[in-house]
């Protein structure tokens, strides 16, 4: 068994596994960080990317040993006081998650792309994306997620919208009132 | 309305963005330990002996099954009951599990699997479909219509000889399909555990828990009232979630025996072998045309490399020659179909559904046909639409077509008539159109009963709880669920709970196939939704004193149409209407109308109503590498009404980039051991690296118009989206490339590889052209024969032929059991 | 993959010295290639030796050129202002390495020293010349991605690396060392043809050897082309690759117009990749491209000769014809011409 201490989603963390052990295993099984999913454990898919001291990584593809005191940030660590990070916002409001499994690595590549490029292009998008494999979507509404989340996703950056309400804070008001048609 | 076809983020969104929705492999329990199977090494062997004692007294092991422990077999479909949870006596594939170990870890269940030891004695290996026909024995399967032919379908809808010696011009050609996977980033995994009282519990990423817990109930021998099956969302389906699968029977048989929750998460590897995916087609279409492109008979064939077990393949070789007559009118048409057993792991469902084969064969030769008549492929394809609210010739009930709309919507949104052969050397568009069933009009299992059901709790805080079967996979059916509810009572989606995919909570919904799920349960959940707002609407009408019918629910009240100040809370309503009636629950249930084909083998194909699709693509074409780029994608889709337009957008950009895919890279294909190492066949390369799929710097940019057209027969108008739309795409890929290069890829993948074989040729002065050179011969039975609808017909066989006199009623062809097959 | 014990070396000669062993030990760097090959159980190790902590710069070297630590990631290779304005075609193929993820953990060592994608080689159940077999499967297998070039066995695998090629052409030379010290070795002499005698690795490394720089030489009067020809378009490897440099008579070497060139090669590097079991350097597009004045003419004279050497194998004919496009496009890029 090898101990270290890493800091995951800003919190110091003790870990003691055995040395084979990937990042990705270690977070699952010791930490109990599930968000962080497995497509082929063999760098093949981008599912498994995670932060690591910022950088997206495939957790797959790297020793839990290698990461005594590094910094790991993985979906759990998106939301911040309690609220989404907008990319979480957009990627909700806009289609980008269909089953939602390649998402949370799709998440922190995002977020990474944003930390470093805050206006990027879509090219640039479709770059930084370029190792995450996504079946469901056509990666266009991943795109288009990420460039709704432009300007409101700072390293730090507050989201601008109120997340109380998720679904109404995207849908326009409907006609309420006399003359709706209820059912068909 | 207010929710309907209001772009809106899905119910389950939140859950999907913060890493919370739970997925099989993340349920984590107590106790819980591991299980790793051990698979077949040859493709075809007798077992003589398994020894696993070692494997049992290795350290950290609990349990060791074999094929003793799971002597009854089971399998999707009632007629292929041919797979047992462990390899009994033979196995037909590599990969096919022989034996499985529970340990306390994966690791050790992994090194345990190596000490267990199996002797085979080997079996000729049927490598495709030349082989099987070939080879009537070794029979890969003692069932099956003949030798190692699994089904043989010959069915003839009107006098085609006669419609084609009556064209202008008859057209025959030949059309290969590779076969392909589902990949789903999520890898097929379990979790079983006996609940507190004893009773089984399997949590599983399945398409289709209804018909697990079948499956699970027959092979345990174990009322199936004591098994509860969970389908935890599915990290992406496509399909190849929707059979039983042995893992699930595998942990479910060592949960019961060792008391403590199992878990197996299958490696990317063997989720390549698991399989079920797109059927490998070799297809040939012979075509009469009138000189102006009118269809007088169509003659299609086809042969299915089904692998060894039987799984959807029944259906899947029905499917392949299903609905060729539900986009243009066929008068005469006559479909063969053959599907043979080989070793290989077995093919079944993939979005699509057997459809796509000869959807690929179908529109290039459309593609051929207009070039052969100097026509623009648009304007042959807009004359020969379908008619709505039609019978084809072979007794599929249409509802509405948005078909020409589609056309015509792509093309101009293309700029079509200044770009179709007018693009430099190199650059190309192509056209094709397809449709596909609004869900399967047939259970796989023949029965009376509904085929979704949806139930509803009314809390007095006006929260609502829907419970509904279906499985949610991604396409948003939870969404769908919530938002039907929410429509009818005037409230917000996020105050309805769905509890959805459980067999003890939830009323049965066959499964989440088929692009069933939104017409069926949406059907469901409205006549549920009406029922409960019918009771609140009496409660309210009583306390307030305005009629019923004047009563309108929005925006979470309930007031008079004629005016809105006069009114209550929906929670107040729900109050009211609990205080008059008790308890307040609603059910709702939808069945599919009868199908109006009564011949056997017409279970596969009617539907209540079908989407229709109309793709132009454009690519470059690098004549010096073979290279094909596709910068650009129009799609229009018949949806009928969008529910969620954000979920019904991603699932036709979905169905578009799965279509490119399998156009241009995937393929699920095996390669042969030499024969002193077994001459086993191993799949080429099962890895997500080796099988190539589109990653975002190979996606082009996609132009999705829907055409809104309701249809009465679906919920709020609705149709399906989940698959429909990829079929167009690969022809469409097709037809471009020879408007580009002028070569024909009569096969996908269209790979660098065979452009450059086909610009080889075309520069050596031969046909310009890569694809299969003919169709083998096949025992064909003698067709059954079904007058068309327009010939007098019924829709029940005609044993005397086209020109007999009496068409009596055949009782033995009413669509019996054994081919109620659809999916 | 099975259980080793990890060792973390904190300088070049510990490295050395750590793997020295009775059983088997590996260098891990981004570990992207060995991680996969130990959970394919394709290599078990027992110990594994951390070279992360080794030089993960890049610096100026005193003749003009630079020097590059082998534990610097893909990523920082390939954003470094000195490698994009000196080695363009080495900035070039690096941001084609795999994947940003595998770029960002990959390193430039395990880039050059991974072992084959050949799909026998990766399966466990073939045991082939390169996992102690007797026999290469590709021969009488599936080929199409295996070697044009340099067939004649014992093995057909074509190089993985693509920063190999670039190195190569630029007339890199890379630092090793070992237990008797270290040694530089041309890039070109470093990596091997495959022979029954070596069949198990594809360089010069002996088991106890760490690669610890690449040392470019100044460019000198060059132009530079690099060009891949791709399946896919991210995660994965090229069909095939060209990076020629082209050293210039006279001064600057400036373009003329309609793509001609205002003065003439004096002498080229044409290294391909991806065709042959090692970066495979083509004397005759070489020696098709000296004394020639720069323009699409000359390229494709250079594709033609690129692949009079070529002898394919059952499946993959196909290549030549995207090996003689790489190259030709490869030396357009050079002139500044457009290429698809």
């Amino acid at each position: 068994m090898v101990q270290i201490t890493l800091t995951v989603n800003a919190e110091p963390v003790d870990a003691a596994f055995a040395p084979y052990k990937t990042l990705l295993e270690v977070l699952r099984e010791d930490l109990n960080l599930c968000g962080t999913k497995h497509g082929c454990e063999l760098g093949e898919c981008g599912a498994c990317a995670v932060l690591l001291d910022g950088q997206p990584v495939l957790s797959c593809l790297v020793l839990g040993v290698d990461c005594g005191g590094r910094t790991v940030t993985t979906v759990e660590g998106l939301a911040s006081d309690g609220r989404l990070h907008p990319l979480q916002e957009t990627f909700a409001d806009l289609g980008a998650a269909q089953c939602g499994y390649c998402t949370p690595g799709f998440l922190v590549t995002a977020k990474a792309l944003l930390d470093e490029h805050p206006r990027p292009t879509r090219d640039q998008i479709r770059d930084a994306l370029s190792g995450n494999l996504c079946r469901c979507t056509g990666y266009q509404q991943i795109y288009e997620a990420v460039e709704a989340a432009i300007g409101q996703a700072g390293p730090k950056g507050p989201a601008l919208r109120d997340t109380r309400t998720d679904a109404s804070s995207v849908r326009r008001p409907g006609p309420f009132g006399p003359g709706t048609d209820q059912s068909r | 309305m207010n929710i309907i076809g209001t772009p809106r983020r899905r119910v389950d969104g939140r859950a999907k963005v913060t890493g919370q929705t739970k997925f099989a492999d993340d349920v984590m329990l107590p106790r819980m330990v591991h299980c790793k199977l051990l698979r077949a090494s040859v493709p075809h062997a007798r077992i003589v002996r398994i020894d696993a004692s070692r494997a049992a007294a290795h350290p950290g092991v609990h349990l060791v099954l074999t094929g003793e422990d799971f002597p009854i077999p089971y399998g999707i479909l009632p007629v292929s009951q041919d797979e047992h949870a462990l390899a009994r006596g033979i196995v037909r594939f590599v990969g096919d599990p022989v034996a499985a170990v529970i340990a306390r870890d994966e690791q050790t269940a992994a090194d345990a699997l190596d000490l267990v030891v199996v002797e085979y004695e080997a079996l000729r290996t049927f490598a495709g479909p030349a082989d099987s026909l070939a080879h009537p024995t070794p029979r890969i399967h003692e069932y099956g219509d003949t030798g190692n032919i699994h089904k043989l379908v010959s069915l003839q809808f009107g006098d085609v000889e006669q419609a084609l010696a009556g064209a202008d011009r008859v057209f025959e050609d030949a059309f290969f399909y590779q076969g392909n996977t589902h990949l789903p980033i999520e890898q097929h995994a379990a979790v079983a555990a006996r609940d507190p009282d004893g009773k089984l519990v399997l949590w599983s990423s399945t398409q289709t828990p209804h018909y697990v817990h079948r499956a699970l109930a027959k092979t345990l021998a174990m009322p199936a009232a004591h098994i509860r099956v969970i389908a935890t969302p599915n990290g992406g389906g496509f399909g190849g979630k929707s059979d039983p699968f042995n893992h699930e029977m595998v942990v479910a048989k060592a949960a019961l025996v060792l008391d403590r929750p199992v878990k197996i998460c299958l490696t990317r590897e063997e989720v390549f072998y698991c399989h079920r995916g797109r059927h490998p087609v070799l297809m040939q279409f012979t075509t009469g045309v009138k000189n102006d492109g009118t269809i007088t008979g169509m003659h299609v064939k086809t042969l299915l490399d089904g692998g060894a077990y039987g799984s959807y393949g029944v259906a899947s070789t029905f499917y392949t020659g299903a609905l060729q007559t539900v986009t243009y009118h066929i008068p005469a048409y006559k479909f063969q179909g053959c599907r043979v057993f080989t070793n290989k792991p077995p093919c079944g469902p993939k979005r699509g559904h057997g459809t796509p084969q000869s959807r690929f064969g179908q529109e290039i030769q459309l593609d051929k046909i207009a070039e052969a008549l100097a026509q623009d492929p648009a304007e042959l394809r807009l004359r020969i639409v379908e008619q709505p609210e039609t019978l084809t010739a072979n007794y599929l009930r249409v509802g509405t077509i948005g078909l020409s709309q589609c056309i015509r919507r792509v093309t101009r949104a293309a700029d079509w008539s200044n770009t179709f052969r007018k693009l430099p050397h190199g650059r190309g568009v192509g056209l094709a159109c397809s449709s596909y069933l609004s869900g399967a009009g047939l259970a796989i299992y023949w029965n009376d009963m509904p085929h979704s059901g949806v139930q509803l709790k009314i809390d007095r805080s006006g929260g609502v709880t829907a419970f509904c079967g279906a499985t949610e996979i991604g396409q948003g059916s939870d969404d769908v669920l919530v938002a039907c509810v929410a429509e009818v009572l005037g409230i917000d989606p996020l105050d309805i709970r769905p509890v959805t995919g459980d067999t003890d909570l939830t009323p049965v919904d066959l499964g989440s196939y088929s692009s069933r799920v939104t017409l069926m349960m949406g059907n469901a959940a409205i006549q549920a939704a009406e029922r409960a707002r019918d009771l609140l609407a009496d409660a309210v009408s009583r306390k307030i004193g305005v009629p019923k019918d004047r009563l309108v629910f929005a925006d979470r009240r309930v007031f008079d149409t004629e005016d809105g100040s006069k009114g209550v809370t929906f929670s107040e309503a729900v109050c009211l209407a609990e205080a008059a009636f008790g308890t307040i629950g609603t059910v709702g249930a939808y069945t599919p109308p009868k199908s109006a084909a009564k011949f056997k083998g017409g279970g596969v194909g009617p539907s209540p109503t079908y989407s229709y699709s109309a793709a132009i693509v454009e690519v470059d074409v690098d004549p010096d590498t073979g290279w094909t780029h596709v910068p650009r994608v129009w799609i229009a889709h018949d949806i009928g009404r969008s529910i969620n337009p954000v979920l019904v957008r991603g699932q036709v950009e979905g169905s578009v980039y799965m279509a490119l895919g399998e156009a241009l890279m995937e393929e699920q294909i095996f390669r042969r051991l030499p024969p002193r190492l077994s001459g086993a066949l191993v799949h080429k390369f099962p890895s997500m690296l080796e099988y190539k799929s589109p990653t975002t710097l190979d996606m082009p940019e996609v132009f999705t118009d829907l055409i809104e057209n309701p249809d009465p027969r679906g919920p709020f108008g609705a149709k399906e989206v989940g698959q429909g739309p990829l079929l167009p795409v690969m022809p469409a890929i097709a037809n471009a490339v020879y408007d580009a290069v002028g070569v024909r890829i009569d096969e996908v993948p269209i790979t660098p590889e065979k452009i450059l074989k086909a610009l080889d040729a075309k520069a050596a002065g031969k046909a310009p052209r890569y694809g299969p050179a003919g169709f083998p011969e096949i025992p064909w039975p003698e067709p059954l024969r079904v007058a068309p609808p327009w010939a007098g017909g019924d829709g029940t066989a005609d044993d005397k032929g086209l020109r007999a006199e009496g068409k009596g009623l055949n009782a033995e062809s009413r669509t019996p059991k054994a081919t109620s097959v659809p999916s | 993959m099975k259980a080793f014990a990890y060792v973390n070396p904190t300088s070049e000669k510990e490295a050395v010295a750590a793997l020295k062993t009775d059983g088997i030990a590996m260098v891990i760097g981004g570990g992207q290639d060995l991680l996969s090959r130990m959970k394919d159980y394709i290599d078990s190790p027992d110990r594994v030796v951390n070279v992360k902590g080794l030089d993960a710069t890049v610096t100026a070297t005193s003749d003009g050129g630079v020097k590059i630590g082998s534990a610097v990631k893909i990523v920082d290779l390939a954003e470094h202002a000195a490698v994009m304005s000196l080695y363009p075609s080495v900035a070039a193929a690096a941001i084609e390495v795999g994947t940003p993820q595998i770029r960002n953990q990959g390193t430039v060592g395990g880039n050059i020293n991974q072992r084959p994608r050949c799909w026998y080689f990766r399966n466990e159940e073939f045991v082939c010349y390169k996992k102690g077999g007797s026999r290469c499967f590709a021969v009488n297998g599936e080929n199409q991605y295996h070697a044009i070039f340099g067939n004649d066995g014992p093995s057909h695998i074509v190089h993985p690396s693509s920063l190999a090629v670039p190195f190569v052409a630029y007339g890199a030379k890379f630092r090793v060392l070992g237990p008797n010290g270290e040694r530089e070795i041309a890039a070109a002499d470093y990596f091997t043809m495959p022979t029954l005698a070596n069949v198990l690795k594809e360089n010069v490394l002996d088991d106890e050897d760490i690669l610890t720089h690449v040392i470019l030489p100044a460019p000198g009067n060059v132009k530079h082309g690099h060009y891949e020809v791709r399946y896919k378009q991210s995660h994965d490897w090229p069909l095939a690759f060209t990076t020629v440099v082209l050293v210039m008579n006279g001064v600057n070497g400036t373009s003329g117009a309609n793509g001609t060139s205002g003065s003439t090669i004096r002498s080229a590097r044409v290294v391909l990749g991806a065709v042959a079991p090692v970066p495979w350097r083509s004397r005759p597009a070489e020696d098709a491209l000296a004394g020639k004045a720069l323009n699409e003419a000359t390229a494709a004279l250079a594709g033609e000769a690129a692949i009079s050497e070529a002898k394919p194998m059952s499946g993959n004919a196909y290549k030549i014809q995207i090996a003689k496009t790489a190259v030709k496009r490869a030396v357009m890029r050079a002139a500044g011409i457009k290429t698809v």
